[in-house]
């Protein structure tokens, strides 16, 4: 009997000792030499990918004893990623922040205050001042613009023509509805997708009036009024059936190929200036880029946007490292070259000006438009609060209730209204 | 996310499998076996670290304010309350999560039950439409599915052209808060293959005298189904329901790819599961998102233990006489 239990005893670790030598093992890092690895995320299509590796490349033949690992997602899976990894204790070295979510990870300190240690090697001299000012919130330098692009309006020119407008010699609200009614009516796509939906609109009509959509302390910028008479604006293009049905303004996604201009359901759009040849191609039609309708007379509201931030982790070991690959990034001549214009204008003035003067089809078109607009450029509004991705969502949400008619613009501003300031808190 | 275990397959009216456990000498019954343990660890390992664990931690959370990057903040019954008194889209998602569990789970087995009669007839060619119905289900949750179902279903889409072409011309199936839910209960139902199968196994278990004596003794087909075949099948229909239901609640990909990611058209698809996973990976709220899971989980016990309860008034096993 004694026996037959040893036996057992035996099996049994025979079953199990594999099993915590695999444990062992996989523990093991395979770290070892001078070299240092770190990792570099961003968000974006298979498209950009390509160009950002080849920049990543160029950055490890300079720099032989820096490995970059590198991975991306699509915009919305970035941030549910990161979120978690970040919550894992593992967040990357380097990535890559959008403005809506900046006091997000920096007021929580994910990310590192690059006006401190390692941070300060990386060189914003040759960027425009009022852009270098962006990425600070609270006092601490949490990002850096890795590229300007500004909200702009895309349209297909020859739907426009037909209809007796001429969007890039910059038309005023009335003219672009009347315009936009007269697109629609000729048959075919829409005069413009719905934008009643989309924030950073909102935004720019508010700027028009010198307005904001946040103030400097993270509470919302304008009142109920305001939000009615937006979305009042809104309904004249919807009901006059310039604007989209409510079932395609309802399709609206980020991404150029998803959005009713991209899948030819309408024909222009508000987004941003440095999507017309991602717009062009889903589009397929040649799509020219427009300053946004004014009240009449007055100012655009456009401003130098910072399109992407790049950050460091607080918690990087080879904050060094990072801060390099940063550097490198923003304001190596080469990278400029590599990437163009898929994020927006090169942030470095003198990387921009070498990159314009041999720039060729939608690209000379983006050039000579932020040429033309750069000195009715304003400055970025201050960082979003805590909060502004959700707000996003929640301005979609209640206007499509309008859209399809189950609110009242009344019921539907305050219930914007109401759950927006229980989100800022 | 918390998983349910789901009830074991009913073996009720497999009466050799009851007669082979009390054959069993009784001495040989629960001897401990430390062997058993020692091939179990690989199983106890990942259950402990990778479900247990993370349960235990998801339970405390409940009860915190946590954002994912610092540390948990205890407001004890905060979340909840929340829930109830100030969340209106909290309420949203359990009316969206109640109806689509209420409509799809009866009509899924309603349709089930329908194919798996049909199937069970004697006719050629049995195997292959076993096989061309179940496969939609092996295809369940995976998101080319519902990727698909959105490009049929969207507008100007195969759908509304055949819907068009016979006069009735609908708006975007998916984008419009009308009938947004409708298709992805439509895409629920779809997929009805696993409880057909095991509808299938249980009406080939029902004798064929049964339903000759009846026949002969001038019982109509309607009238055997309802005396003969619901009551013999009621074990198996249990079982099917409670899985169902279970999988109903806990429904998540096609809310997500067919809304868009966001609860679709004017939230009309921001089922429950969706809503908890935007509160905790896009608005940072982790804590109330597990007080919300811990909620699912309860009222997922609370709806299978009352259908555990109501079973003995209407579900029949054959050997009921002997248990007595």
């Amino acid at each position: 009997m004694r026996r037959t239990r040893e036996r057992r005893t035996l099996v049994a670790l025979a079953a199990v000792v594999p099993l915590l030598l695999t444990g062992v093992a996989a523990c093991g890092s395979d770290s070892g030499g001078g070299d240092v690895t770190i990792t570099f995320v961003w968000w974006g299509s298979d498209g950009r990918a390509t160009l950002t590796k080849k920049a990543v490349e160029l950055f490890q033949q300079k720099n032989p004893k820096i490995k970059v690992q590198t991975s991306f997602s699509a915009y919305a899976a970035y941030w549910e990623k990161l979120a978690t990894q970040t919550a894992g204790g593992r967040p990357p070295d380097v990535l890559n922040v959008d403005t809506r979510y900046l006091a997000e990870y920096g007021g929580r300190g994910v990310l590192a205050d690059l006006n401190e240690g390692a941070g300060k090697s990386i060189s914003l001299a040759d960027v425009n001042p009022e852009l270098a000012a962006t990425g600070v919130y609270q006092g601490k330098r949490y990002a850096v613009p890795w590229a300007q692009n500004t909200p702009a309006m895309l349209y297909d020119p020859a739907a426009f023509t037909a209809a007796g407008a001429d969007p890039a010699k910059g038309l005023t609200w009335d003219q672009y509805a009347e315009a936009t009614q007269k697109v629609s009516a000729a048959g075919g796509a829409r005069g413009t997708t719905d934008f009643g939906i989309l924030d950073t609109t909102l935004e720019i009509w508010l700027r028009q009036q010198d307005k904001q959509f946040y103030t400097p302390e993270g509470k919302l910028g304008f009142t109920a009024d305001d939000l009615r008479r937006y979305w009042q604006l809104a309904g004249r293009f919807r009901e006059s059936k310039g604007a989209s049905a409510a079932d395609v303004t309802a399709s609206y996604n980020t991404s150029p190929e998803q959005s009713p201009l991209g899948k030819k359901l309408t024909s222009s759009e508000f987004a941003y200036d440095n999507l017309l040849p991602a717009y062009q191609k889903a589009n397929g039609k040649p799509l020219n880029v427009a300053p946004y309708p004014t009240g009449g007379g007055g100012s655009t509201g456009q401003y130098r946007r910072p399109s992407m931030f790049l950050s460091v982790s607080a918690r990087s070991r080879q904050q060094e490292a990072a801060a390099k690959l940063v550097d490198f990034l923003v304001n190596d001549p080469e990278v400029g070259k590599i990437v163009g214009t898929d994020r927006g204008l090169a942030p470095n003035l003198k990387v921009r000006a070498q990159l314009a003067s041999s720039a060729k089809g939608a690209d000379k078109t983006l050039y000579d438009y932020e040429a033309a607009l750069e000195p009715k450029l304003g400055a970025a509004p201050p960082v979003p609060p805590k909060g502004a991705g959700a707000i996003q969502k929640l301005l979609q949400r209640t206007y499509e209730e309008v859209a399809f008619g189950r609110m009242s613009v009344d019921d539907a501003v305050n219930r914007f209204m109401s759950e927006a300031e229980k989100g800022l808190q | 996310m918390t998983t349910v275990r789901t009830p074991d397959p009913p073996v009720a009216w497999d009466t050799p499998v009851r007669a082979r456990r009390r054959d069993r000498p009784p001495g040989r019954r629960r001897k401990s076996r430390p062997e058993a343990f020692a091939f179990l660890t690989p199983w106890l390992l990942g259950a402990v670290a990778l479900t247990v664990g993370p349960m235990v931690v998801s339970l405390y959370l409940s009860f915190t304010d946590y954002d994912l990057f610092t540390s948990p903040k205890w407001v004890g019954f905060g979340n909840f309350a929340h829930m109830v008194t100030d969340d209106d889209r909290y309420l949203q998602s359990v009316k969206v999560t109640l109806i689509y569990v209420l409509v799809s789970v009866p009509l899924k087995l309603t349709v089930s039950l329908l194919v798996a009669m049909l199937l069970n007839t004697r006719r050629g060619g049995g195997g292959f439409y076993r096989a061309a119905f179940y496969a939609p289900s092996l295809l369940g949750a995976s998101v080319a599915a519902a990727l698909v179902w959105r490009a049929l279903f969207m507008g100007g889409g195969p759908v509304n052209e055949v819907l068009a072409s016979v006069g009735w011309h609908t708006p975007s199936w998916v984008d419009d808060p009308r009938f947004s839910l409708a298709s992805i209960v439509l895409l629920g139902v779809w997929q009805f293959g696993a409880p057909m199968v095991i509808f299938l196994a249980g009406l080939k278990q029902i004798p064929a005298e049964l339903h000759e004596a009846a026949a002969i003794d001038g019982a109509g087909a309607v009238r055997r189904f309802r005396h003969i075949t619901l009551p013999m099948l009621s074990p198996v229909i249990f079982f099917n329901l409670v899985m169902e239901a279970i999988h109903a609640f806990q429904a998540f990909t096609p809310a997500f790819v067919i809304g868009g990611g966001r609860g679709g058209p004017a939230d009309a698809d921001l089922f429950y599961t969706l809503y908890l996973f935007e509160v905790g990976f896009q608005d940072f709220r982790m804590g109330y998102a597990s007080a919300m899971a811990w909620v699912l989980l309860a009222v997922i016990a609370i709806v299978t233990a009352i259908v555990f309860k109501t079973a003995k008034l209407w579900v029949f096993y054959d050997d009921a006489g002997e248990r007595r």
